[in-house]
């Protein structure tokens, strides 16, 4: 009887600890500023919104917001794939003001992007439907032992994020090291190499622009700089854009050899700060920050 | 829940598997209810169904050993004659070593003969084989063999039941990554029927649990950042190769220590006592102490079986030295058909060769510079530590290549400062685990946790509530293999 009561006693108190540690750690993504704490909160107000993968990062918030006035956002995050980013885009529009204009970096359409990753966003499946979807028809198993295991929901580098990112904003989060030159030795080894891309992508990507445009929101589809040698490796970059452009009816701004100084680029894939604004400051010239026009919304680019 | 589900859910038979929990839980309940044979087929039918869930093929293979071993058992029993005896135990060695050849190591020696040909400018037409390694071959053959062994020295007793040998040989909780357990040590525990204790309920448990936390939580997580470094390590700083090389060292820790851990829980909660297979390794002062506490049934093994027969510490320090380097070459080996394997046993075999050529001088220096004990023992430790990390460079490359690389990186210093860590959030993580694992081992050598578990009711409860949670919080699922499977 006294081992029956222990292990009861184990049982019950691993499940109330799992309950009462879930809601602590569910309060701490809520109330952080953390980018997808914000969008599921609501009520955030920004001219533009942007999104991507790790390279989405370089839309360095602090530096258009110094140069446009406008409030910003951004939903990119390391290898987000772009279901994820479907997914996120529709959130965020459905719960925030709508920005006037969408910039989605599209070497998301990408299989070797991050698939998994929607398990890293399970602390967030509590506040949205579609999350909760997408979760449930890919990765079941995590959807499940998140049901069951609420701690188990914020076992992820994304809520450890949040967490680190609680009090404090996140805009800043931008590589800030030149890229060594071992590193640039080993891009002439590296051999060439295609997107990899599908039609669920290419469906997924219409849908946001669609979904986007519907709401009045102008959406400009950019290929973000790549480290130039890095860039000639690239085979299929064409036909990326191509197809992209059919599916979506967009032109494709295709920047990824703007970029030449060394100085510019964190790594290969990625520019550093002074890079992003240098970037940056051809993306207003250009306009597709819309600074350089018009905000009206509406248009595509 | 739909088919695709389910083949995915059952799809492999380990420990950290929903198949092996379903398992478990049909498993027990019916051990604790037999007795005597019916038990023991029970035993037998769960592991043949645990081992065979991989591939029912590779089944053939551990019955035919089974038998073989346990014929040849019988006829040494039976047989007074030196001459047979030797021939008996031949017959063993070559069945065994020649399945293992053959399955392990067929296609990396014909890789290396043909290269080797080809060095002296021939073009031999030598294919290799489509050989499946069946898993954990290299853990049972060794089991197997140190029966027919021990029967060949007179030191046990042959086994006249084939049943109990049977399950000797394929027992669920030790079959595919041991720890090895010696004939001498487990027949004898089949003697009597183990009924349900709560005491060994309550200590398996607790191991059980340990050895979760340590291979989902702490390997597990430590293994992405690890095999993002190895993958490239030219693409990443100096820095970030550090940080890999200290976690895979407690990755690989982890995951077999993890392994063993859970094995030897679960044969306590069956009523078997298996022996301890690490004991802190990582606070070793010198590399024979280090095998002293690392994978402690197979160094133990290779001691017995192969360094003593090969001469030990007899026959004046040079061929000591011999002996020392053909056991690590041949541990090396073991462990996997690759020449990176075998280059890390030639490391620790000169590891061992040069600790007994300089270890009294290395002793001398630290006595005359009148540092404190405390100091010595951290020295003592962290040499060993990043030795045997240097090591493990090679055991976890793929090649020698790989391996020049992350050196290269390593010693190139560029760009060894914070802001290069590549992903800040994994790297914490990782540091907090190691940091609360080495916490508990270093706390354990004074409390003894294992101990209060057994005495204190409250502990205990509190103390399963809070693995259970740590796992839940910091463990990466997914079915992960552990690393001592390819072995």
């Amino acid at each position: 009887m006294k081992n029956t009561i222990w292990v009861i006693a184990v049982l019950l108190l691993a499940f109330l600890g799992d309950r009462a540690g879930g809601y602590v750690l569910g309060k701490i993504t809520h109330d952080s500023q953390f980018r997808y704490s914000r969008l599921y909160r609501g009520g955030e107000n920004c001219d533009l919104l942007f999104a991507g993968n790790s390279r989405g990062l370089i839309f360095y918030q602090p530096y258009i917001e110094e140069k446009t006035g406008r409030p910003t956002c951004n939903l990119s995050y390391n290898g987000m794939p772009m279901d994820l980013a479907a997914v996120l885009i529709k959130d965020f529009l459905d719960r925030n003001s709508h920005p006037r204009i969408l910039v989605l970096d599209v070497t998301m359409l990408d299989k070797r992007m991050d698939s998994r990753l929607v398990t890293g966003f399970n602390c967030y499946v509590p506040f949205s439907e579609r999350l909760s979807d997408l979760m449930r028809d890919s990765f079941a198993n995590d959807f499940f032992a998140g049901q069951v295991a609420h701690l188990y929901r914020y076992n992820s580098e994304v809520f450890q994020r949040a967490f680190y990112y609680l009090k404090k904003s996140d805009e800043d989060w931008l590589l800030d090291r030149v890229i060594s030159p071992t590193l640039q030795k080993e891009v002439e080894k590296q051999a060439e190499f295609d997107y990899e891309f599908t039609p669920d992508m290419l469906a997924s990507l219409a849908g946001v622009v669609n979904y986007a445009t519907q709401k009045g929101v102008r959406v400009a589809l950019v290929v973000n700089p790549y480290y130039p040698p890095f860039a000639e490796k690239i085979g299929n970059l064409p036909a990326l854009k191509k197809a992209i452009e059919q599916a979506t009816g967009l032109t494709v701004h295709d920047y990824s050899n703007s970029i030449s100084g060394v100085e510019g680029f964190g790594d290969y894939q990625h520019l550093n700060k002074n890079g992003a604004k240098e970037y940056l400051d051809k993306l207003m010239e250009d306009g597709i920050l819309g600074v350089s026009e018009d905000l009206g919304g509406g248009d595509r680019f | 829940m739909p088919a695709r589900l389910l083949a995915y859910y059952f799809e492999k038979m380990i420990f950290n598997s929903l198949t092996f929990l379903v398992f478990v839980a049909a498993f027990l309940p019916v051990y604790f209810m037999l007795k005597g044979r019916a038990r023991l087929w029970w035993s037998l039918a769960g592991s043949y169904l645990f081992y065979g869930w991989w591939d029912w093929r590779f089944l053939t293979l551990i019955a035919i050993s089974t038998l073989v071993d346990y014929y040849l058992g019988l006829r040494m029993g039976q047989t007074e004659g030196e001459k047979e005896r030797k021939h008996l135990i031949w017959m063993s060695m070559v069945l065994n070593l020649g399945f293992l050849g053959f399955f392990k190591y067929f296609n990396f020696f014909t890789d290396s003969f043909v290269s080797m040909l080809q060095g002296f400018g021939l073009n031999p037409s030598i294919h290799t084989l489509n050989i499946i390694l069946p898993v954990g071959i290299s853990f049972y053959t060794f089991q197997s063999m140190s029966y027919t062994i021990d029967v060949y020295r007179r030191q046990l007793e042959a086994e006249p039941s084939l049943l109990k040998f049977a399950t000797f040989v394929a027992f669920w909780p030790q079959l595919v990554a041991g720890p090895i357990v010696r004939a001498s040590d487990f027949l004898p525990q089949f003697q009597k029927d183990h009924d349900w204790d709560w005491n060994r309920f309550t200590s398996g448990t607790a191991q059980v649990l340990w050895g979760f936390f340590k291979k989902v939580a702490i390997a597990d997580s430590l293994a992405p950042f690890v095999d993002q470094c190895w993958h490239e390590p030219m693409a990443f700083t100096s820095v970030n190769l550090w940080i890999a090389v200290i976690f895979y060292a407690f990755q690989i820790y982890c995951d077999f220590s993890g392994y063993s851990d859970i094995a030897i829980g679960f044969a306590r909660i069956l009523g078997f006592d298996f022996p301890e297979n690490f004991r802190t390794p990582y606070f070793s002062q010198n590399f024979s102490e280090f095998w002293r506490r690392w994978h402690i049934s197979l160094s133990s093994w290779l001691r017995d079986y192969l360094y003593i027969p090969l001469g030990g510490n007899r026959g004046g320090k040079l061929m000591m030295y011999r002996n020392n380097m053909l056991t690590m070459l041949l541990g090396g080996l073991w462990h996997g058909a690759n020449w990176t394997f075998v280059f890390w046993g030639f490391l620790h075999g000169l590891y061992l060769i040069a600790q007994r050529l300089l270890g009294k001088s290395f002793g001398n220096l630290m006595r005359q510079l009148y540092f404190p004990a405390f100091l010595k023992t951290g020295i003592n430790i962290t040499l060993v530590y990043a030795f045997t990390c240097l090591a493990w460079i090679f055991f976890r490359s793929p090649n020698f290549g790989i391996a020049t690389d992350v050196i290269t990186n390593l010693v190139g210093f560029e760009n060894f400062n914070y802001v290069s860590i590549m992903n800040k959030f994994i790297v914490m993580k990782g540091f907090l685990l190691i940091t609360m694992l080495l916490a508990v081992e270093i706390s354990d050598l004074k409390i003894q946790w294992g101990g209060v578990v057994q005495r204190s009711p409250l502990f205990r409860v509190a103390s399963f509530a809070v693995l259970l949670w740590l796992i839940a919080f910091f463990g990466t699922f997914g079915s992960n293999a552990f690393i001592y499977f390819q072995f």
